[in-house]
């Protein structure tokens, strides 16, 4: 079978590929991130571009200067907790309980798979926890009893009233009175009315109840006369959470950084100014005029007497729960909170970036535009100055004289710098990107072919053809064409991978195709997050990935070089 | 052609190659910047001022007349003043080139003195596996992008580490009066370790691949195996007879590198914050800044066709057999 001289030449090369070892270490790489580029999609855990989110058990132990992030109780946001001498229980979502005993967190199986919003405690160890849908449990010794609500309202807050009787407060303004003797449910009727939520209650040190809400709500119950009455606080932001100390001391929590603070029983309720506004989840103090409050985004503000600071934590996560019992302080959470800079691990292989973007699918979607920028700006690039230079070096005379000069004044233009221009001047996009790194890059490629064909069209053969009455346009690409194949593949090789340095750079400058995912842009996102001093994770990966691809582009070029040139051939 | 001919004939060409140059940035930048004073207008300048300027460029008058305007005010060196810091812009750009120089040709002078024993060394130990090494790591340095390789080094030696100065040419606040007063401290040359190495291993592979492939094409030639039957030690063949006839392909190599010098490397310059001309013109595009922009691409230009200009001559006289064609 006779091959066309066209895919004789394409053929040779090929061969020689495949005889060198690095050549063919080469090949195996660059297929491997083409294949990677044409299947990112299926290749990628994450979405690129989704921020992702976690939720997490988290527990936070307050260290001698931050508050340290120590080991999680589960996979699921844990709500609320409460500590009595040496009981704790901690309570979260989807049935989650959680005992203290000895020193060691233990996870407690309960009957129900409702999120639980609040515990209580007794000295004695029982204990009621309320959540979601109605859902009231009731400790006792080691026992979980299941009690009958009235509604499946969605109960927020729970505190005892004394040793035989509960209050609890729930998000459709519902207030019951639970008798643990009779066990049963008394409905209270609100002072509202209107189903604004209730989200805390706390026990005051006169022995009424005083429950807090949506929109500054607040609401005393009286248990001598069995009624709820409306009570001003001074805000009318949403208030999350009511902490009162035995000796009256309190401490109201609320949205965008609503602190409200009660020094001694007659005392007015004073609004603090916060040093954050974001929403509080929880507070506590003490009458000893030790106060901490918690809540979004890992905020922990601890007040100092005359202000709160803000101190440093070690995790933005969700807040809404302390746990204060002498020297150790816990603060739990989180629900659903932004993976922001988590190193690799087994959810994020190459670790998430400023935003929580999964590094690992950003790192395999940015082959795509590194491997098209390549290709096609190395196409374009070969395209131009395999033709400029067969022209140039077949025709001579004035034809050759003006394409050469053209040549020459392009070797004036300093490279990166025209690119940066170019793409800045007119809006940088994927056609602009492409024709800045591959107009001035032709040069060295017309130079080097027209060389080549300067001394081909001297040869016998070309002679011949043009004796045998041949065109001029039939001899240069029939005749002297495959001749030049090898060079002309070289060249392919090396500009691949100048092409691919080249849209890294622009990229790595901001100045890459715009909504696109690339390696450079990446390493853009890194140094302009100034995050990259400490996350190593998120700019090593993405240069090796250039570095590899560059690489194995070389060594391919590396065995074409021995076609271009036969005196290393003669060598090996 | 006599010497003299062909050198007329090459500085002509230069100062043609410039001409296209300037024509190209100019209906470049009038195509991409239609009313470069807009920028202005943020910068609170009142109309009057604004005028001032558009007259200074002429930008009231038609295309063809901005586009004489420029090329006379190019050829006498005026390039107006800078918007953003309100300085005669040749004076900023000067500066700036010089950083760029003492940058770019220190990295080289390491790259090649480097290089060029290393590759001579690795073709002398032709097959082994420290030749493969040094292809390789050649070759790495090659394919890494500099900005990564600059980043990484920052992240080492600068924030691991931290015994290196990571930004700029000098600690701030330092007050010198002259380019030279700046350079000449310990302290300069303490900020310059860090972006001098990082262009200098890229540059690092051409050199030695260069020399390794040329020195086991001279191994083949005839002298050596004269030199080999005089008996002579196998290194003194290596230095004194293959080396310095395979020198030539890496003087070209050296010739050509430094003629693009100029053009420096706008990543080192921008992760290293160093003072130098490409980060002076991806800031001034970036700020609307054009008189800036368009004279520091010029300078440029002009300094990368004059390098090749001066390396072309040199290198004629370097090597007779090159023709003057």
């Amino acid at each position: 079978m006779t091959m066309p001289p066209f895919l004789r030449a394409a053929a040779g090369p090929l061969k020689l590929m495949l005889q060198d070892r690095l050549a063919v270490i080469g090949l195996c790489v660059l297929s491997f991130i083409i294949v990677m580029a044409l299947f990112a999609p299926f290749l990628s855990t994450h979405n690129p571009r989704h921020i992702n989110e976690i939720e997490d058990g988290s527990v936070l132990t307050r260290g001698a200067d931050v508050w340290e992030l120590s080991e999680s109780l589960g996979p699921l946001a844990l709500n609320d907790a409460e500590s009595m001498g040496a009981v704790a229980l901690v309570v979260g979502r989807q049935g989650t309980v959680w005992s203290r005993e000895g020193g060691e967190w233990v996870r407690v199986d309960v009957p129900v798979e409702a999120d639980l919003n609040a515990v209580a405690l007794q000295p004695d160890g029982r204990a009621l926890v309320v959540g979601a849908g109605g859902t009231v449990l009731q400790r006792t010794g080691t026992d979980w009893r299941i009690i009958d609500a009235p509604t499946p309202a969605n109960l927020q807050g729970v505190a005892w009233i004394d040793a035989a009787a509960a209050l609890i407060v729930g998000a459709g303004e519902e207030i019951w009175r639970f008798d643990t003797a009779t066990g049963t449910i008394e409905e209270i009727a609100s002072p509202v009315g209107r189903g604004f939520a209730l989200r805390s209650v706390g026990l005051d040190s006169d022995g009424t109840l005083l429950a807090v809400g949506e929109r500054g709500l607040a609401v005393r119950y009286d248990p001598a006369t069995n009624e709820a009455a409306l009570e001003r606080l001074g805000s009318s932001r949403d208030l999350n959470h009511i902490h009162i100390a035995p000796g009256g001391a309190a401490l109201v929590t609320g949205e965008r950084g609503t602190l409200l603070r009660r020094d001694t029983p007659d005392a007015q309720w004073v609004t603090d100014p916060a040093p954050d506004t974001r929403a509080l989840r929880t507070g506590w103090i003490d009458d000893a005029g030790r106060a901490v409050a918690a809540g979004r985004n890992g905020i922990i503000m601890e007040w100092d007497g005359a202000a709160w600071q803000i101190v440093p934590t070690e995790s933005e996560r969700h807040l809404r729960a302390l746990l204060i019992e002498g020297d150790s302080w816990l603060a739990l959470g989180s629900d659903r909170f932004v993976t922001r800079l988590a190193p690799p691990s087994r959810e994020h292989w190459f670790g998430t970036d400023h935003l929580g973007r999964d590094l690992f699918s950003q790192n395999v979607h940015g082959s795509r535009i590194a491997l098209l920028v390549g290709f096609l700006g190395a196409a374009l690039v070969v395209l131009i100055g395999t033709n400029v230079g067969l022209i140039a070096g077949y025709y001579r005379g004035r034809t050759e004289t003006i394409l050469m000069r053209t040549v020459d004044v392009m070797y004036g233009i300093p490279f990166e710098p025209f690119a940066l221009i170019l793409v800045l001047l007119f809006q940088p996009s994927l056609l602009i990107v492409i024709l800045a790194v591959s107009l001035l890059t032709w040069r060295t490629v017309a130079r080097l072919i027209r060389s080549q064909v300067l001394s081909l069209r001297e040869r016998p053969f070309v002679k011949a053809a043009r004796v045998a009455g041949a065109s001029d346009l039939r001899i240069m690409y029939l005749h002297i064409f495959p001749n030049v194949m090898p060079l002309v593949f070289l060249e392919l090789a090396i500009i691949v991978g100048v092409s691919i340095i080249a849209e890294a750079t622009l990229s790595f400058l901001g100045l890459g195709p715009p909504h696109s995912i690339s390696w450079g842009g990446i390493l853009h996102d890194a140094r302009l997050s100034g995050a990259w001093r400490t996350a190593w994770w998120w700019n090593l990966p993405p240069g090796i990935f250039i570095m590899t691809t560059v690489l194995s582009v070389f060594f391919i070029s590396r065995s074409l070089e021995v076609v271009a040139n036969p005196r290393l051939r003669a060598r090996q | 052609m006599s010497r003299r001919s062909y050198l007329i004939k090459r500085v002509l060409q230069a100062i043609f190659s410039l001409w296209i140059i300037a024509t190209i940035l100019f209906f470049l930048f009038r195509m991409g910047l239609p009313d470069p004073t807009a920028a202005l207008i943020t910068e609170g300048l009142n109309p009057e001022q604004r005028a001032a300027v558009r007259a200074q460029f002429g930008l009231e008058e038609p295309l063809w007349r901005q586009y004489v305007l420029f090329l006379t005010n190019a050829v006498q060196g005026e390039f107006g003043t800078s918007f953003s810091y309100r300085a005669p812009v040749s004076e900023i750009v000067w500066e700036r080139l010089a950083n760029t120089m003492i940058l770019m040709l220190a990295a080289i002078v390491i790259a090649y003195a480097i290089g060029v024993p290393l590759g001579a060394w690795l073709s002398w130990r032709r097959g082994s596996r420290v030749d493969t090494a040094g292809i390789f790591f050649g070759l790495m340095f090659r394919s890494a992008p500099m900005f990564w390789t600059g980043m990484i080094a920052i992240l080492v030696f600068g924030v691991m580490l931290s015994i290196l100065p990571t930004s700029g040419m000098r600690t701030l606040p330092y007050d010198a009066t002259g380019f030279w007063d700046k350079v000449l401290t310990l302290d300069f040359l303490w900020h310059a370790i860090l972006p001098v190495m990082i262009v200098a291993l890229y540059y690092l592979g051409s050199p030695l691949l260069i020399m390794r492939n040329t020195m086991l094409e001279v191994y083949g030639e005839d002298f050596i195996e004269m030199a080999r039957a005089k008996g002579l030690r196998e290194r003194d063949i290596l230095y004194k007879h293959a080396a310095r006839n395979a020198l030539l392909p890496v003087v070209t190599q050296l010739a050509v590198t430094i003629g693009l010098a100029a053009g420096g490397q706008v990543v080192v310059e921008v992760v290293f914050s160093w003072p130098g001309l490409g980060r002076e013109i991806l800031n001034a595009v970036r700020t609307s800044d054009f008189p800036l922009a368009q004279a520091s691409f010029l300078i440029m230009a002009a300094f990368v066709i004059t390098l090749n200009l001066f390396v072309d001559i040199l290198y004629t006289t370097l090597d007779p057999r090159v023709s003057f064609r």
